[in-house]
């Protein structure tokens, strides 16, 4: 199949992918924005100064990059998994298996449809966190990458359910008793340094801990581990999850009978 | 002429149900061909190996000579699908399903806009264009997955029961819709368990049952093999048998003399010159009337039968 050919299946698999969550903003986008905007209000203004500074951070500094994290995490993994699974529900999956799309393709497709939510969300509560409370972002450059690499990974594991999905209920349990104690307890709120042992060492055993002590990293150049530390646990697992999404769709798993 | 389908010694399993048995079949390009089948006797597994939603346990499945398991890439752009029910994105207007569709087969947007659009206007619905498929009519949304299946431009059609659950007058604009198909050298595969649509459409039909195809032909020629046909015709005033006995065939008089059944002779499945004979021997009677002419028996309902030895619907629920 001739290149520019293949080129314009993707960039299609991109814009369905784009358009089905830019028509429901207002459930895609907006409830993280919202989200952010009430944290700063409880943090910054409520009960701000009643909390000491974490590394010369202000409470609300030092948790919005953690929060950016959170916005990443769950829309990359809300997008590639209602959209996997809504195309096993209404059996649309099965006219995309008839057509002429490879497998690198499709997984390319999701992860990016998924990368590009997560990231519009990272980014503009990283912009409402600068403008509102005056938070320095250290490397631009690098908060970006930091995003894109979370948003392949969460993405990734979005199509893995999807996949495995046998309900819309299968899709909830994945997000509110993994991801969510996962992001909670991965240091969004302290810093796992502040933990007694065994929590400390239990934490670096969650792989969402190394997404956002990373993040905040780039974002304030404090971390508890060194960035190329969190770096290479999260490059790996980007590459591990992404090959994987890769190898399930080329075997058909759950999709070809 | 090349083949446009070559199916060779296809068997599909699932958890040891043996679906599709050992099933071998070419159709030429530009060849309307019939499924014809129960429920549950394989059609809709054969053809989802033929577009890539099964894999054959054993055996080869091609495109225009390429093998669809190994080179699905080169196959797939050659298929239009249109399957048993409808499976299109739930909430997005029906024009931006067709859009997306033209781009998988890699149409630039303006070009499957524009495809889309004289596709939609063909098929009358244009003017549904912007709603979603579930506010559609049910004669609508079967032309919708026609529509679609016909964006990427296939040379080879596959419908699975394309007419299900669509009232008569539907299902006589969809076929002529497929006829229309036909005339521009689609090859088209259909599978249904409407027996008259086999007939209707049809170049040859192939008997699926149990898994395997169990009788192949043109539908006049299955007939001819199969089915025994009679003339029954209705007099005015008796016969009497011996006025009858130059015609060719075997025949009978019912009804004190007012009804004549006639069969052609044996290995002869042609009825017009026992027809003629006939009307020639009645019409020596002055006073002879015909009041009716039945043509009896003959129709691929009866070779199913014959063929399986149970009707289709008794098939369908064994």
């Amino acid at each position: 199949m001739p290149r520019r050919i293949r080129r314009r299946i993707l960039a299609t698999l991109l814009r369905r992918e784009i358009y089905r969550f830019a028509r429901l903003l207002k459930q895609t986008v907006v409830p993280s924005l919202v989200t952010t905007l009430l944290f700063i209000l409880v943090f910054g203004v409520s009960l701000g100064g009643h909390i000491r500074e974490i590394s010369g951070w202000s409470y609300i500094q030092y948790i919005l990059p953690g929060l950016a994290a959170l916005g990443v995490i769950t829309n990359a993994y809300a997008n590639t998994s209602t959209s996997l699974y809504a195309a096993r529900f209404d059996r649309s999956i099965e006219n995309w298996l008839t057509v002429p799309i490879s497998p690198l393709q499709f997984v390319v497709a999701l992860i990016s449809g998924g990368v590009l939510r997560a990231v519009l969300v990272g980014v503009l509560t990283i912009l409402i966190a600068v403008v509102v409370v005056d938070l320095p972002v250290q490397s631009p450059l690098l908060t970006f990458a930091w995003m894109v690499l979370m948003a392949v990974i969460f993405a990734s594991l979005g199509i893995v359910s999807g996949l495995r999905a046998e309900s819309w209920d299968s899709l909830a349990t994945m997000t509110n008793f993994v991801l969510t104690p996962g992001i909670y307890l991965g240091g969004v709120f302290y810093s796992v340094g502040m933990l007694p042992e065994p929590w400390q060492t239990i934490s670096y055993g969650n792989p969402i801990f190394y997404c956002i002590d990373g993040i905040r990293g780039t974002v304030l150049g404090t971390a508890d581990l060194p960035l190329w530390h969190s770096g290479a646990v999260v490059v790996a697992t980007a590459i591990g999850m992404f090959s994987l999404c890769w190898w399930l769709f080329q075997r058909g798993y759950r999709l070809v009978k | 002429m090349g083949q446009a389908i070559g199916i060779y010694g296809l068997i599909k399993k699932f958890n040891g149900l043996t679906a599709v048995n050992d099933v071998s079949l070419e159709i030429p390009e530009g060849e309307f061909f019939g499924l014809l089948g129960p429920n549950g006797a394989g059609k809709t597994t054969l053809i989802s190996c033929l577009v890539g939603l099964a894999r054959p346990t054993d055996g080869r499945v091609e495109i225009d000579g390429v093998d669809v398991s190994q080179n699905p890439l080169r196959t797939k752009p050659c298929i239009g699908f249109v399957p048993q029910e409808v499976n299109v994105e739930y909430f997005f207007p029906i024009d931006r399903i067709l859009e997306f569709q033209g781009g998988y087969f890699g149409l630039p947007i303006r070009a499957s806009r524009a495809r889309a659009e004289a596709l939609l206007r063909q098929f009358g619905l244009w003017e549904r264009r912007d709603v979603q498929y579930f506010r559609l009519s049910g004669g609508m949304k079967r032309r919708l997955m026609i529509v679609r299946a016909l964006m990427g431009e296939p040379r080879v059609l596959i419908l699975d029961e394309p007419t299900a659950g669509v009232d008569v007058a539907q299902r006589r604009e969809l076929w002529d819709l497929l006829r229309q198909l036909r005339a521009q050298g689609v090859t088209i595969l259909l599978t249904t368990h409407y027996i008259d649509e086999a007939e209707a459409l049809c170049d040859r039909v192939g008997i699926i049952d149990r898994g395997q195809i169990v009788e192949l032909d043109a539908p006049r020629t299955l007939i001819h093999r199969y089915c025994s046909r009679r003339v029954v015709i209705d007099l005015a005033h008796p016969v009497a048998p011996e006025a009858l006995r130059d015609i060719p065939g075997t025949w009978e008089v019912t009804q004190n003399g007012y009804r004549l059944l006639a069969r052609p002779p044996a290995g002869d499945h042609r009825l017009g010159e026992l027809t003629e004979a006939l009307m020639r021997q009645l019409m020596c009677e002055p006073a002879q009337r015909i009041c009716d002419l039945q043509i009896e028996g003959g129709d691929l309902e009866e070779v199913f039968v014959q063929v399986t030895g149970r009707g289709i619907d008794a098939a369908a629920h064994p």
